[in-house]
Protein backbone atom coordinates (compact mmCIF):
# COMPACT_ATOMS: atom_id res chain seq x y z
CA UNK A 1 0.00 0.00 0.00
CA UNK A 2 2.69 2.24 1.07
CA UNK A 3 4.95 1.27 -2.19
CA UNK A 4 2.00 2.45 -4.13
CA UNK A 5 1.15 6.08 -1.97
CA UNK A 6 4.91 6.50 -2.80
CA UNK A 7 4.93 5.24 -6.49
CA UNK A 8 1.61 7.88 -6.85
CA UNK A 9 3.96 10.30 -5.61
CA UNK A 10 6.59 9.98 -7.78
CA UNK A 11 4.87 9.95 -10.62
CA UNK A 12 2.63 12.90 -9.76
CA UNK A 13 5.91 14.56 -9.31
CA UNK A 14 6.96 13.47 -13.05
CA UNK A 15 4.12 15.10 -14.43
CA UNK A 16 4.29 18.68 -12.69
CA UNK A 17 7.83 18.71 -14.01
CA UNK A 18 7.27 17.63 -17.45
CA UNK A 19 4.11 20.56 -17.34
CA UNK A 20 6.59 22.71 -16.01
CA UNK A 21 9.44 22.43 -18.40
CA UNK A 22 7.84 23.50 -21.08
CA UNK A 23 6.79 26.58 -19.28
CA UNK A 24 10.92 26.50 -18.49
CA UNK A 25 11.69 25.98 -22.17
CA UNK A 26 9.73 28.55 -23.49
CA UNK A 27 10.96 31.65 -21.17
CA UNK A 28 14.68 31.20 -21.03
CA UNK A 29 14.22 30.78 -25.28
CA UNK A 30 12.61 34.19 -25.17
CA UNK A 31 14.71 35.37 -21.91
CA UNK A 32 18.17 34.25 -23.70
CA UNK A 33 17.15 36.16 -26.66
CA UNK A 34 16.14 39.31 -24.64
CA UNK A 35 19.51 39.59 -22.82
CA UNK A 36 21.44 38.80 -26.29
CA UNK A 37 19.14 40.58 -28.63
CA UNK A 38 18.23 43.92 -26.82
CA UNK A 39 21.36 45.58 -26.78
CA UNK A 40 21.44 46.03 -30.41
CA UNK A 41 17.97 46.78 -31.24
CA UNK A 42 17.26 50.35 -31.28
CA UNK A 43 16.06 52.91 -33.85
CA UNK A 44 19.11 52.77 -35.89
CA UNK A 45 19.02 49.48 -35.89
CA UNK A 46 15.78 49.51 -37.72
CA UNK A 47 15.71 52.15 -39.97
CA UNK A 48 19.49 51.65 -41.61
CA UNK A 49 20.55 49.76 -44.34
CA UNK A 50 23.30 47.45 -43.93
CA UNK A 51 26.85 48.58 -43.73
CA UNK A 52 30.37 48.05 -42.91
CA UNK A 53 32.51 45.34 -43.92
CA UNK A 54 31.71 42.55 -44.39
CA UNK A 55 28.22 43.72 -45.14
CA UNK A 56 25.99 43.49 -42.37
CA UNK A 57 28.21 43.77 -39.33
CA UNK A 58 27.30 47.53 -39.13
CA UNK A 59 24.10 49.55 -40.04
CA UNK A 60 20.43 48.35 -39.58
CA UNK A 61 17.76 45.82 -41.51
CA UNK A 62 15.46 48.10 -42.39
CA UNK A 63 15.64 46.21 -46.24
CA UNK A 64 15.34 43.08 -44.58
CA UNK A 65 11.90 44.24 -42.62
CA UNK A 66 10.28 45.94 -45.90
CA UNK A 67 11.03 42.73 -47.64
CA UNK A 68 9.77 40.44 -45.22
CA UNK A 69 6.43 42.23 -45.00
CA UNK A 70 6.43 42.50 -48.82
CA UNK A 71 6.62 38.82 -49.03
CA UNK A 72 4.11 38.26 -46.56
CA UNK A 73 1.42 40.77 -47.93
CA UNK A 74 2.14 38.88 -51.43
CA UNK A 75 1.63 35.48 -50.37
CA UNK A 76 -1.58 36.23 -48.13
CA UNK A 77 -3.15 37.78 -51.15
CA UNK A 78 -2.52 35.04 -53.35
CA UNK A 79 -3.72 32.95 -50.93
CA UNK A 80 -6.07 33.77 -48.92
CA UNK A 81 -9.15 34.42 -51.39
CA UNK A 82 -8.69 30.35 -52.84
CA UNK A 83 -8.10 29.05 -49.47
CA UNK A 84 -11.38 31.18 -47.55
CA UNK A 85 -13.48 30.38 -51.18
CA UNK A 86 -12.57 26.52 -50.96
CA UNK A 87 -13.28 26.56 -47.46
CA UNK A 88 -16.90 28.20 -48.15
CA UNK A 89 -17.29 25.04 -50.95
CA UNK A 90 -16.31 22.68 -48.54
CA UNK A 91 -18.60 23.49 -45.63
CA UNK A 92 -21.72 25.17 -47.75
CA UNK A 93 -21.44 23.42 -50.96
CA UNK A 94 -23.98 20.69 -52.00
CA UNK A 95 -22.39 18.59 -53.66
CA UNK A 96 -21.14 14.99 -53.31
CA UNK A 97 -19.97 14.08 -50.07
CA UNK A 98 -16.76 11.98 -51.32
CA UNK A 99 -15.63 14.44 -53.71
CA UNK A 100 -15.54 17.14 -50.77
CA UNK A 101 -13.48 14.23 -48.66
CA UNK A 102 -11.24 13.67 -51.02
CA UNK A 103 -10.30 17.55 -51.46
CA UNK A 104 -10.42 17.29 -47.61
CA UNK A 105 -7.78 14.36 -47.39
CA UNK A 106 -5.42 16.19 -50.28
CA UNK A 107 -5.74 19.14 -48.88
CA UNK A 108 -4.50 17.51 -45.08
CA UNK A 109 -1.70 15.86 -46.74
CA UNK A 110 -0.83 19.06 -48.46
CA UNK A 111 -0.51 20.72 -45.17
CA UNK A 112 2.48 18.42 -43.89
CA UNK A 113 4.33 18.79 -46.73
CA UNK A 114 7.77 20.10 -45.73
CA UNK A 115 8.60 24.04 -46.48
CA UNK A 116 12.12 22.95 -48.35
CA UNK A 117 10.05 20.87 -50.81
CA UNK A 118 7.88 23.63 -51.40
CA UNK A 119 10.72 26.18 -52.01
CA UNK A 120 11.90 23.13 -55.04
CA UNK A 121 8.21 23.53 -56.16
CA UNK A 122 8.88 27.39 -56.36
CA UNK A 123 12.04 26.87 -58.06
CA UNK A 124 11.10 25.04 -60.46
CA UNK A 125 7.90 26.45 -61.16
CA UNK A 126 8.08 30.16 -60.86
CA UNK A 127 11.97 30.93 -61.16
CA UNK A 128 12.91 28.37 -63.62
CA UNK A 129 9.70 27.38 -65.90
CA UNK A 130 8.05 30.63 -65.92
CA UNK A 131 10.78 32.68 -65.66
CA UNK A 132 10.46 35.08 -62.90
CA UNK A 133 14.00 34.31 -61.57
CA UNK A 134 15.00 34.99 -58.02
CA UNK A 135 12.77 37.81 -57.12
CA UNK A 136 10.16 39.04 -54.66
CA UNK A 137 7.02 38.01 -56.60
CA UNK A 138 8.66 34.32 -56.87
CA UNK A 139 8.99 34.69 -53.12
CA UNK A 140 5.87 35.50 -52.49
CA UNK A 141 4.12 33.01 -54.43
CA UNK A 142 6.12 30.24 -53.09
CA UNK A 143 5.23 31.16 -49.52
CA UNK A 144 1.29 31.45 -51.07
CA UNK A 145 1.40 28.04 -52.03
CA UNK A 146 2.44 26.92 -48.77
CA UNK A 147 0.40 28.60 -46.39
CA UNK A 148 -2.44 27.82 -48.83
CA UNK A 149 -3.36 24.64 -46.97
CA UNK A 150 -3.18 26.28 -43.78
CA UNK A 151 -6.11 29.34 -44.37
CA UNK A 152 -7.68 26.69 -46.09
CA UNK A 153 -8.44 24.63 -42.41
CA UNK A 154 -8.38 27.11 -39.94
CA UNK A 155 -11.56 28.78 -42.55
CA UNK A 156 -13.27 25.87 -43.48
CA UNK A 157 -13.07 25.01 -39.27
CA UNK A 158 -14.15 28.49 -38.62
CA UNK A 159 -17.10 28.15 -40.76
CA UNK A 160 -18.17 24.76 -39.67
CA UNK A 161 -17.91 25.37 -36.13
CA UNK A 162 -21.00 28.19 -36.82
CA UNK A 163 -24.27 27.30 -35.04
CA UNK A 164 -26.20 24.81 -37.42
CA UNK A 165 -29.15 26.69 -36.52
CA UNK A 166 -28.41 29.59 -38.22
CA UNK A 167 -28.32 27.96 -41.64
CA UNK A 168 -32.36 25.43 -40.70
CA UNK A 169 -33.47 29.15 -39.66
CA UNK A 170 -32.26 30.55 -43.06
CA UNK A 171 -33.57 27.60 -45.01
CA UNK A 172 -37.07 27.32 -43.39
CA UNK A 173 -37.34 31.93 -43.94
CA UNK A 174 -36.42 30.72 -47.35
CA UNK A 175 -33.52 33.55 -47.92
CA UNK A 176 -31.17 32.54 -50.10
CA UNK A 177 -28.17 30.59 -49.70
CA UNK A 178 -25.79 33.78 -50.43
CA UNK A 179 -27.79 35.93 -47.94
CA UNK A 180 -27.08 33.30 -45.28
CA UNK A 181 -23.45 33.09 -45.68
CA UNK A 182 -23.01 36.69 -46.50
CA UNK A 183 -24.90 38.37 -43.71
CA UNK A 184 -24.91 35.37 -40.92
CA UNK A 185 -22.56 32.89 -41.30
CA UNK A 186 -19.57 34.72 -42.53
CA UNK A 187 -19.99 37.91 -39.56
CA UNK A 188 -19.90 35.15 -36.94
CA UNK A 189 -16.36 33.20 -38.65
CA UNK A 190 -15.18 36.10 -39.10
CA UNK A 191 -13.05 36.63 -35.78
CA UNK A 192 -11.64 33.15 -36.17
CA UNK A 193 -10.87 33.21 -40.31
CA UNK A 194 -9.19 36.33 -39.51
CA UNK A 195 -7.08 34.52 -37.07
CA UNK A 196 -6.26 32.14 -39.33
CA UNK A 197 -4.89 34.49 -41.69
CA UNK A 198 -2.66 36.29 -38.80
CA UNK A 199 -1.22 32.66 -38.27
CA UNK A 200 -0.49 32.09 -41.40
CA UNK A 201 1.39 35.35 -42.22
CA UNK A 202 3.05 34.60 -39.15
CA UNK A 203 4.64 31.17 -40.61
CA UNK A 204 5.32 32.78 -43.81
CA UNK A 205 7.03 35.58 -41.94
CA UNK A 206 9.11 32.86 -40.08
CA UNK A 207 10.05 30.60 -43.50
CA UNK A 208 13.10 30.54 -44.26
CA UNK A 209 13.66 27.60 -46.74
CA UNK A 210 11.22 28.45 -49.30
CA UNK A 211 12.86 32.19 -49.89
CA UNK A 212 16.28 31.06 -49.59
CA UNK A 213 15.36 29.14 -53.02
CA UNK A 214 13.23 31.78 -54.80
CA UNK A 215 13.40 35.37 -53.17
CA UNK A 216 16.15 35.99 -51.02
CA UNK A 217 19.50 37.56 -51.47
CA UNK A 218 22.09 38.80 -48.62
CA UNK A 219 21.65 42.23 -50.08
CA UNK A 220 19.41 44.53 -51.41
CA UNK A 221 17.63 47.63 -50.98
CA UNK A 222 13.82 48.50 -50.61
CA UNK A 223 12.11 45.88 -53.30
CA UNK A 224 11.10 48.29 -55.78
CA UNK A 225 9.46 45.89 -58.59
CA UNK A 226 8.27 42.35 -58.13
CA UNK A 227 11.02 41.14 -60.36
CA UNK A 228 13.97 42.22 -58.17
CA UNK A 229 15.24 40.03 -54.99
CA UNK A 230 14.66 41.00 -51.56
CA UNK A 231 16.26 40.96 -48.15
CA UNK A 232 14.25 38.91 -45.92
CA UNK A 233 14.30 38.96 -42.09
CA UNK A 234 14.63 35.22 -41.52
CA UNK A 235 17.45 34.80 -44.57
CA UNK A 236 18.93 37.71 -43.23
CA UNK A 237 19.44 36.41 -39.79
CA UNK A 238 20.79 32.73 -41.47
CA UNK A 239 23.39 34.78 -43.26
CA UNK A 240 24.73 36.55 -40.44
CA UNK A 241 24.70 33.57 -38.91
CA UNK A 242 26.30 31.06 -41.29
CA UNK A 243 29.06 33.88 -42.45
CA UNK A 244 30.07 34.43 -39.35
CA UNK A 245 29.27 38.49 -39.84
CA UNK A 246 28.50 39.59 -36.61
CA UNK A 247 26.71 38.01 -33.95
CA UNK A 248 25.26 40.84 -32.22
CA UNK A 249 23.58 41.99 -34.95
CA UNK A 250 21.72 38.51 -35.46
CA UNK A 251 20.67 38.27 -32.06
CA UNK A 252 18.91 41.27 -32.58
CA UNK A 253 17.52 40.07 -36.00
CA UNK A 254 15.95 36.98 -33.75
CA UNK A 255 14.97 39.05 -31.18
CA UNK A 256 13.32 41.11 -33.96
CA UNK A 257 11.79 38.22 -36.13
CA UNK A 258 10.58 36.32 -32.69
CA UNK A 259 8.65 39.62 -31.12
CA UNK A 260 7.21 40.28 -34.89
CA UNK A 261 5.63 36.57 -34.65
CA UNK A 262 4.48 37.10 -30.84
CA UNK A 263 2.85 39.83 -32.02
CA UNK A 264 0.85 38.38 -34.68
CA UNK A 265 0.45 35.45 -32.72
CA UNK A 266 -0.70 36.84 -29.45
CA UNK A 267 -3.30 38.98 -31.86
CA UNK A 268 -4.66 35.59 -33.33
CA UNK A 269 -4.90 34.14 -30.27
CA UNK A 270 -6.89 36.88 -28.63
CA UNK A 271 -9.24 37.19 -31.84
CA UNK A 272 -10.13 33.28 -31.36
CA UNK A 273 -10.58 34.24 -27.55
CA UNK A 274 -12.83 36.89 -27.91
CA UNK A 275 -14.96 34.74 -30.63
CA UNK A 276 -15.52 32.00 -27.71
CA UNK A 277 -16.97 34.56 -25.26
CA UNK A 278 -18.76 36.01 -28.13
CA UNK A 279 -21.33 33.53 -29.05
CA UNK B 1 -41.95 36.62 -58.26
CA UNK B 2 -41.31 33.60 -60.27
CA UNK B 3 -38.23 35.35 -62.39
CA UNK B 4 -36.97 36.73 -58.91
CA UNK B 5 -36.68 33.62 -57.02
CA UNK B 6 -35.19 31.57 -60.76
CA UNK B 7 -32.64 34.34 -60.78
CA UNK B 8 -32.08 33.94 -56.81
CA UNK B 9 -31.49 30.19 -57.55
CA UNK B 10 -29.42 30.74 -60.44
CA UNK B 11 -26.92 32.59 -58.32
CA UNK B 12 -26.76 30.29 -55.54
CA UNK B 13 -26.57 27.92 -58.10
CA UNK B 14 -23.25 30.26 -59.74
CA UNK B 15 -21.87 30.02 -56.59
CA UNK B 16 -21.47 27.11 -55.80
CA UNK B 17 -19.60 26.23 -59.32
CA UNK B 18 -17.36 29.32 -58.64
CA UNK B 19 -16.41 28.23 -55.46
CA UNK B 20 -15.91 24.54 -57.09
CA UNK B 21 -14.03 25.58 -59.90
CA UNK B 22 -11.48 27.79 -56.99
CA UNK B 23 -11.51 24.64 -55.08
CA UNK B 24 -10.53 22.21 -58.01
CA UNK B 25 -7.80 24.18 -58.93
CA UNK B 26 -6.43 24.64 -55.64
CA UNK B 27 -5.76 21.30 -55.48
CA UNK B 28 -4.70 20.95 -58.56
CA UNK B 29 -1.89 23.07 -57.94
CA UNK B 30 -1.30 21.30 -55.14
CA UNK B 31 -1.08 18.02 -57.08
CA UNK B 32 1.39 19.95 -59.10
CA UNK B 33 3.98 19.95 -56.16
CA UNK B 34 4.05 16.00 -56.93
CA UNK B 35 3.69 15.95 -60.30
CA UNK B 36 6.76 18.77 -60.48
CA UNK B 37 9.19 16.56 -58.44
CA UNK B 38 8.42 13.21 -60.49
CA UNK B 39 8.77 15.39 -64.47
CA UNK B 40 11.86 17.31 -62.66
CA UNK B 41 13.77 14.32 -61.29
CA UNK B 42 12.50 11.79 -63.62
CA UNK B 43 15.67 11.60 -66.41
CA UNK B 44 18.09 11.06 -63.23
CA UNK B 45 15.76 7.75 -61.80
CA UNK B 46 16.09 6.19 -65.60
CA UNK B 47 20.03 7.11 -65.98
CA UNK B 48 21.34 6.03 -62.77
CA UNK B 49 18.65 3.61 -61.29
CA UNK B 50 16.41 3.68 -58.23
CA UNK B 51 18.01 1.42 -56.24
CA UNK B 52 21.79 3.43 -56.67
CA UNK B 53 20.39 6.44 -55.55
CA UNK B 54 18.71 5.56 -52.47
CA UNK B 55 20.96 3.13 -51.55
CA UNK B 56 24.15 4.99 -52.93
CA UNK B 57 26.18 6.15 -49.98
CA UNK B 58 28.87 8.66 -52.85
CA UNK B 59 27.90 11.70 -53.54
CA UNK B 60 29.60 13.58 -56.09
CA UNK B 61 27.61 15.40 -58.55
CA UNK B 62 30.02 16.67 -60.18
CA UNK B 63 31.95 14.14 -61.20
CA UNK B 64 31.59 12.59 -64.46
CA UNK B 65 30.06 9.88 -64.45
CA UNK B 66 28.59 11.86 -61.51
CA UNK B 67 27.53 9.80 -58.27
CA UNK B 68 24.75 10.66 -57.17
CA UNK B 69 23.86 7.78 -53.94
CA UNK B 70 21.81 9.58 -51.26
CA UNK B 71 21.90 6.67 -48.72
CA UNK B 72 23.79 9.07 -45.81
CA UNK B 73 21.02 11.98 -46.58
CA UNK B 74 18.01 9.42 -45.66
CA UNK B 75 20.39 7.90 -43.08
CA UNK B 76 20.83 11.17 -41.25
CA UNK B 77 17.53 12.11 -42.12
CA UNK B 78 16.27 9.40 -39.93
CA UNK B 79 18.51 8.99 -37.28
CA UNK B 80 18.04 13.12 -36.58
CA UNK B 81 13.83 12.85 -36.78
CA UNK B 82 13.73 9.30 -34.63
CA UNK B 83 16.28 10.58 -32.31
CA UNK B 84 13.83 13.98 -31.96
CA UNK B 85 10.93 11.77 -31.11
CA UNK B 86 12.67 9.43 -28.69
CA UNK B 87 13.71 12.50 -26.87
CA UNK B 88 10.34 13.97 -27.49
CA UNK B 89 8.09 11.67 -26.55
CA UNK B 90 8.74 11.14 -22.38
CA UNK B 91 8.38 14.64 -22.00
CA UNK B 92 5.63 15.42 -24.53
CA UNK B 93 3.25 12.19 -22.98
CA UNK B 94 4.21 13.49 -19.66
CA UNK B 95 3.22 17.22 -20.44
CA UNK B 96 0.03 15.68 -22.12
CA UNK B 97 -1.32 13.77 -19.03
CA UNK B 98 -0.07 16.63 -16.69
CA UNK B 99 -2.78 19.02 -18.85
CA UNK B 100 -5.25 16.73 -19.36
CA UNK B 101 -5.16 15.18 -15.85
CA UNK B 102 -3.15 16.92 -12.89
CA UNK B 103 -2.64 20.38 -14.00
CA UNK B 104 -4.87 23.26 -12.03
CA UNK B 105 -6.67 25.53 -14.45
CA UNK B 106 -4.99 28.30 -14.46
CA UNK B 107 -1.39 26.32 -15.02
CA UNK B 108 -3.12 24.78 -18.06
CA UNK B 109 -4.48 28.25 -19.48
CA UNK B 110 -0.96 29.19 -19.14
CA UNK B 111 0.60 26.33 -21.09
CA UNK B 112 -1.52 25.94 -23.36
CA UNK B 113 -0.65 29.65 -24.59
CA UNK B 114 2.92 28.63 -24.23
CA UNK B 115 2.54 25.91 -26.46
CA UNK B 116 0.92 27.83 -29.21
CA UNK B 117 3.93 30.52 -29.08
CA UNK B 118 6.21 27.78 -29.06
CA UNK B 119 5.22 26.74 -32.34
CA UNK B 120 5.04 29.92 -33.94
CA UNK B 121 9.12 30.57 -33.24
CA UNK B 122 10.47 30.37 -36.50
CA UNK B 123 12.99 26.97 -37.44
CA UNK B 124 15.82 29.35 -38.08
CA UNK B 125 15.68 31.44 -34.78
CA UNK B 126 15.68 27.75 -33.31
CA UNK B 127 18.66 26.60 -35.60
CA UNK B 128 20.42 30.19 -34.80
CA UNK B 129 19.66 29.70 -30.55
CA UNK B 130 21.05 25.80 -30.94
CA UNK B 131 23.79 26.56 -33.29
CA UNK B 132 25.23 29.36 -30.99
CA UNK B 133 24.12 27.96 -27.60
CA UNK B 134 24.24 24.56 -27.61
CA UNK B 135 26.99 24.03 -30.24
CA UNK B 136 29.58 26.51 -28.41
CA UNK B 137 28.47 24.46 -25.09
CA UNK B 138 29.39 20.96 -26.61
CA UNK B 139 32.60 22.14 -28.20
CA UNK B 140 33.29 23.60 -24.68
CA UNK B 141 32.93 20.64 -22.64
CA UNK B 142 33.20 18.04 -24.29
CA UNK B 143 36.36 19.25 -26.19
CA UNK B 144 34.47 18.11 -29.30
CA UNK B 145 36.61 19.98 -32.50
CA UNK B 146 33.13 20.85 -33.64
CA UNK B 147 30.10 20.68 -31.82
CA UNK B 148 27.79 20.51 -34.49
CA UNK B 149 26.02 16.69 -34.45
CA UNK B 150 22.71 14.84 -35.45
CA UNK B 151 22.39 14.99 -31.39
CA UNK B 152 22.76 18.24 -31.82
CA UNK B 153 20.03 18.83 -34.39
CA UNK B 154 17.35 15.94 -32.53
CA UNK B 155 17.75 18.09 -29.22
CA UNK B 156 16.70 21.75 -31.23
CA UNK B 157 14.30 19.59 -32.99
CA UNK B 158 12.73 17.62 -29.85
CA UNK B 159 12.07 21.15 -28.96
CA UNK B 160 10.51 22.11 -32.41
CA UNK B 161 8.15 19.20 -32.22
CA UNK B 162 7.29 19.20 -28.57
CA UNK B 163 4.25 21.03 -28.66
CA UNK B 164 2.54 19.37 -31.19
CA UNK B 165 3.25 16.29 -29.25
CA UNK B 166 1.74 17.60 -26.64
CA UNK B 167 -1.16 19.10 -28.25
CA UNK B 168 -2.36 16.10 -30.43
CA UNK B 169 -1.90 13.42 -27.30
CA UNK B 170 -3.94 15.94 -24.96
CA UNK B 171 -6.65 15.45 -27.33
CA UNK B 172 -6.05 11.68 -27.53
CA UNK B 173 -6.14 11.90 -23.49
CA UNK B 174 -9.25 14.34 -23.44
CA UNK B 175 -11.43 11.99 -26.08
CA UNK B 176 -11.65 9.39 -23.58
CA UNK B 177 -15.23 9.26 -22.62
CA UNK B 178 -15.45 10.99 -18.57
CA UNK B 179 -17.31 7.40 -18.01
CA UNK B 180 -13.95 6.11 -17.40
CA UNK B 181 -13.06 8.55 -15.18
CA UNK B 182 -16.46 8.96 -13.16
CA UNK B 183 -16.09 5.07 -12.35
CA UNK B 184 -12.18 5.49 -11.42
CA UNK B 185 -13.28 8.12 -9.01
CA UNK B 186 -16.04 5.72 -7.48
CA UNK B 187 -13.68 2.89 -7.05
CA UNK B 188 -11.54 4.90 -5.12
CA UNK B 189 -8.30 4.28 -7.44
CA UNK B 190 -5.86 7.38 -7.32
CA UNK B 191 -6.19 9.39 -10.71
CA UNK B 192 -2.27 8.00 -11.76
CA UNK B 193 -3.67 4.45 -11.22
CA UNK B 194 -6.20 5.59 -13.66
CA UNK B 195 -3.87 6.86 -16.10
CA UNK B 196 -1.70 4.34 -16.75
CA UNK B 197 -4.43 1.39 -16.29
CA UNK B 198 -7.36 2.79 -18.32
CA UNK B 199 -6.46 6.11 -20.21
CA UNK B 200 -2.89 5.42 -21.77
CA UNK B 201 -3.92 2.10 -23.00
CA UNK B 202 -7.68 3.55 -24.38
CA UNK B 203 -6.01 6.40 -26.01
CA UNK B 204 -2.90 4.35 -27.47
CA UNK B 205 -3.77 4.85 -31.00
CA UNK B 206 -3.88 8.34 -30.26
CA UNK B 207 -0.91 8.79 -28.53
CA UNK B 208 1.08 7.13 -31.69
CA UNK B 209 -0.66 9.56 -34.21
CA UNK B 210 0.96 11.98 -31.94
CA UNK B 211 4.45 10.80 -32.47
CA UNK B 212 4.09 10.31 -35.94
CA UNK B 213 2.91 13.49 -36.42
CA UNK B 214 5.89 14.74 -34.87
CA UNK B 215 7.98 12.44 -36.59
CA UNK B 216 6.72 13.98 -39.89
CA UNK B 217 7.49 17.52 -38.78
CA UNK B 218 11.05 16.49 -37.28
CA UNK B 219 11.98 15.18 -41.05
CA UNK B 220 10.85 17.71 -43.05
CA UNK B 221 12.10 20.53 -41.04
CA UNK B 222 15.21 22.09 -42.80
CA UNK B 223 16.85 25.13 -41.50
CA UNK B 224 17.40 23.48 -37.82
CA UNK B 225 19.30 20.45 -39.08
CA UNK B 226 20.46 22.77 -41.94
CA UNK B 227 22.77 24.69 -38.79
CA UNK B 228 23.07 22.01 -36.40
CA UNK B 229 24.17 19.36 -37.98
CA UNK B 230 27.46 19.55 -39.39
CA UNK B 231 26.54 19.13 -43.02
CA UNK B 232 29.01 16.54 -43.96
CA UNK B 233 28.98 14.07 -46.79
CA UNK B 234 29.70 11.04 -44.73
CA UNK B 235 27.94 8.05 -43.22
CA UNK B 236 26.61 8.96 -39.95
CA UNK B 237 28.95 6.27 -37.96
CA UNK B 238 26.44 7.67 -34.34
CA UNK B 239 24.30 9.41 -32.92
CA UNK B 240 27.01 12.26 -31.97
CA UNK B 241 29.01 12.12 -35.85
CA UNK B 242 27.93 15.25 -38.19
CA UNK B 243 25.85 14.13 -40.59
CA UNK B 244 23.19 15.71 -43.30
CA UNK B 245 19.36 15.62 -43.67
CA UNK B 246 17.93 14.87 -46.97
CA UNK B 247 16.45 18.52 -46.59
CA UNK B 248 19.87 20.32 -45.42
CA UNK B 249 21.25 19.17 -49.17
CA UNK B 250 18.33 20.55 -50.78
CA UNK B 251 18.42 23.67 -49.31
CA UNK B 252 22.36 23.75 -49.67
CA UNK B 253 22.90 23.24 -53.15
CA UNK B 254 19.60 24.11 -55.24
CA UNK B 255 20.55 27.50 -55.82
CA UNK B 256 24.13 26.69 -57.47
CA UNK B 257 22.72 23.61 -59.84
CA UNK B 258 22.92 24.12 -62.80
CA UNK B 259 18.98 23.68 -63.99
CA UNK B 260 18.47 20.09 -65.52
CA UNK B 261 22.11 18.72 -65.05
CA UNK B 262 22.03 15.38 -62.97
CA UNK B 263 22.93 17.31 -59.83
CA UNK B 264 19.66 19.23 -60.26
CA UNK B 265 17.49 16.14 -60.89
CA UNK B 266 19.18 14.35 -58.17
CA UNK B 267 18.16 17.38 -55.73
CA UNK B 268 14.59 16.48 -57.20
CA UNK B 269 14.78 12.65 -56.62
CA UNK B 270 15.74 13.57 -52.79
CA UNK B 271 12.94 16.02 -52.66
CA UNK B 272 10.95 13.26 -54.13
CA UNK B 273 11.65 10.86 -51.36
CA UNK B 274 10.99 13.24 -48.66
CA UNK B 275 7.73 14.28 -50.10
CA UNK B 276 6.56 10.82 -50.66
CA UNK B 277 7.67 10.00 -47.11
CA UNK B 278 5.88 12.87 -45.64
CA UNK B 279 2.94 11.82 -47.58
CA UNK B 280 2.92 8.13 -46.85
CA UNK B 281 2.81 9.41 -43.02
CA UNK B 282 0.12 11.64 -43.59
CA UNK B 283 -1.85 9.26 -45.21
CA UNK B 284 -1.36 6.54 -42.66
CA UNK B 285 -2.53 9.20 -40.05
CA UNK B 286 -5.77 9.84 -41.72
CA UNK B 287 -6.63 6.29 -41.61
CA UNK B 288 -5.43 5.96 -37.90
CA UNK B 289 -7.85 8.44 -37.00
CA UNK B 290 -10.75 7.43 -38.61
CA UNK B 291 -11.69 4.60 -36.87
CA UNK B 292 -10.89 5.50 -33.55
CA UNK B 293 -14.73 5.64 -32.69
CA UNK B 294 -15.66 2.61 -33.17
CA UNK B 295 -12.69 1.32 -30.27
CA UNK B 296 -13.88 4.40 -27.62
CA UNK B 297 -17.36 3.94 -27.41
CA UNK B 298 -18.82 7.16 -26.82
CA UNK B 299 -22.33 7.27 -25.12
Amino acid sequence: MTVRKWLDRLWLAVFWGAGLLILVILFSILGYLFYRGWPSLSIEFLTLTPKGLPLGSEGGVWPAITGTVYLVLIAVAAAGIPGITAAIYLVEGKDNQKFKQTINLIVQCMAGIPSIIIGLFGYSLLVVYLGFGISLLAGGLTLGIMIFPLILITARDALSAVNENYRLIGISLGVSRRYILARIIFPQAMPSILSGLLLAMGYAAGATAPIMVTAAVISAGSPGSLLEPVMALPYHLYTLFSQQISLDKAYGTALLLVLLLLAINITALCLRGCKRKGV
Amino acid sequence: MNIFKNRSKLLDRLMDIFCLAISICATLLLLAVIAFMIRESGPVWLTAGPVKIITGTEWNPVLKPPQLGIGTMICSTLWTSLGAIFLASPLGFGGAVFLSEFAPDWLAGIIRPVLNILTGIPSVVYGFLGATVLVKFFEFSFHMASGESLFCASLVLTVMVLPYIVVASESALRSVPSEYRQAALALGVSKQYLTFRVLLPLAKKGLLGALILGFGRAAGETMAVLMLAGNSLLMPTSWFSRGEPLSALIALEIGTSEVGSPQYQALFAAGLILLSFIIGINLFLTFLRRPVGNEVRKS
